[in-house]
């Protein structure tokens, strides 16, 4: 595999300049950025640490609401429904903005995207899995998702004709760049996601080798709380952005 | 760490059940909540604006309905005045003309009675004058021709009308 064939070379290399406590970092390392397989299923294949991780966050994002849900009363609202409603709202007038309200049937999808993304970036520091958005495979998929969203929206309001059209617009020169747009697009949002995660949890692993106490703590706040956050927020803002564009 | 598989597929079915999942179980009861209560709220408002509304009309009808009321009774009173001054010209004109009649009619009575009393001294007179007469006539018939009985008679008579004041 050319997984394990890289780690091996990495660990021959740094093996080669270091002592063996390098040798063991560079283990340590590599099998947390590794996304394991936890098990294997006889015809799908082997399932992914990031993919238990995402049914972990599907399992409690369902129970939560579930619970959040029950009793929303029209008046008198308690505290809990209130800072529901707020954060809801929040988020629809959000993506309102952006994409205009007689798009409001994508607002759903976004924020689910958003509440997913939010919590597995950083779900590291709180709950100690590894983030799925370290995992390219989950990024990816989340930048198709988007990449679908976007032409389908601007396909389903200006129709395929239009839709075609647009490559060639302003003048037909740019077809090819239009056309390579639409890969490019989802392929930022893939690698932006995976970069930053990906950068953020080695940083703090070597933190946490380096020194173990206290000091990751503000450092774990910026790298998977503020960033990680950051970055869900960046996510569907540009994936609205997009289909915003897409729609005009 | 930088491979794609089949994870990806299974991410992609992870999510499409989530958004449907939260969809179902978290967006579409909290919208509905959100949607209620905005309504309730407009409702309200509206209501209050359309009290509010009535309630302006009934007064500018009620401000409508009092200035006319102040407009008639107004009129009723000017009405009333021109009415007392007519009447009053009215009765002063009657009270006018009734005391001229009642001078014309004193005035008349009076010449009527002067009339009648001039005639009843004409009379008077000239049954003085015949009583005189035949007086006259009954002392000097005897005594005197019937040329001189003529003629005092007739200067007898004309002192009688030359001077009926004097008697």
């Amino acid at each position: 595999m050319f997984r394990e064939e890289q780690a091996s070379f990495l660990y021959m290399n740094l093996r080669r300049k270091g002592g063996s406590d390098t040798g063991d970092l560079t283990e340590k390392l590599m099998e947390e950025l590794n996304c394991e397989t936890v098990f294997d299923l006889p015809v799908l294949g082997g399932i992914s640490e990031s993919v238990v991780v995402t049914w972990i966050i599907m399992a409690v994002l369902v129970i939560a609401s579930v619970i959040l849900v029950r009793n929303l009363k029209v008046e008198n609202p308690g505290k809990v429904q209130l800072a529901l409603e707020s954060a809801i709202g929040w988020a629809q007038d959000f993506f309102e903005g952006i994409i205009g309200k007689e798009n409001r049937r994508y607002i759903p999808y976004l924020i689910t995207v958003l509440l997913y993304l939010g919590i597995s970036n950083a779900i590291m520091p709180l709950f100690g899995f590894k983030p799925p958005t370290k995992d390219l495979n989950v990024t990816a998929a989340l930048a198709i998702m988007s990449m679908c969203l976007i032409e389908f929206s601007g396909i389903h309001k200006n129709g395929l004709k239009h839709w075609v059209k647009h490559f060639a617009k302003p003048v037909p020169v740019v077809a090819p760049i239009m056309v390579l747009e639409v890969v490019i697009r989802p392929l930022s949002l893939c690698m932006r996601l995976f970069g930053n995660m990906l950068a953020g949890f080695v940083v703090m692993e070597l933190l946490k080798v380096f020194v173990p106490l206290i000091i990751p703590i503000p450092v774990s706040f910026y790298f998977d709380i503020f960033d990680g956050l950051l970055q869900a927020y960046v996510f569907v803002f540009l994936t609205a952005l997009f289909m915003n564009e897409e729609m005009e | 760490m930088l491979q794609l598989n089949m994870n990806l597929l299974y991410t992609i079915i992870n999510l499409v059940v989530l958004y449907l999942l939260l969809r179902h179980f978290l967006i579409k009861p909290v919208t509905e909540i959100m949607e209620k209560r905005k309504k309730l709220i407009e409702d309200g408002l509206l209501n209050a604006q359309n009290a509010q509304d009535d309630a302006a009309k009934m007064k500018r009808e009620y401000e409508a309905a009092l200035s006319g009321a102040k407009q008639e009774s107004a009129k009723i009173l000017e009405k009333a005045q021109r009415q007392a001054k007519e009447e009053y010209e009215k009765i002063l004109q009657k009270a006018d003309e009734k005391a001229a009649d009642m001078m014309e009619s004193a005035k008349e009575s009076i010449r009527v009675q002067r009339e009648q009393t001039i005639h009843e001294l004409q009379s008077q007179i000239a049954g003085l004058a015949l009583n005189a007469a035949a007086k006259i006539v009954g002392e000097k018939t005897e005594n005197q021709g019937n040329q001189e009985i003529y003629n005092q008679f007739l200067e007898e008579v004309g002192e009688a009308f030359d001077d009926p004041d004097k008697k």
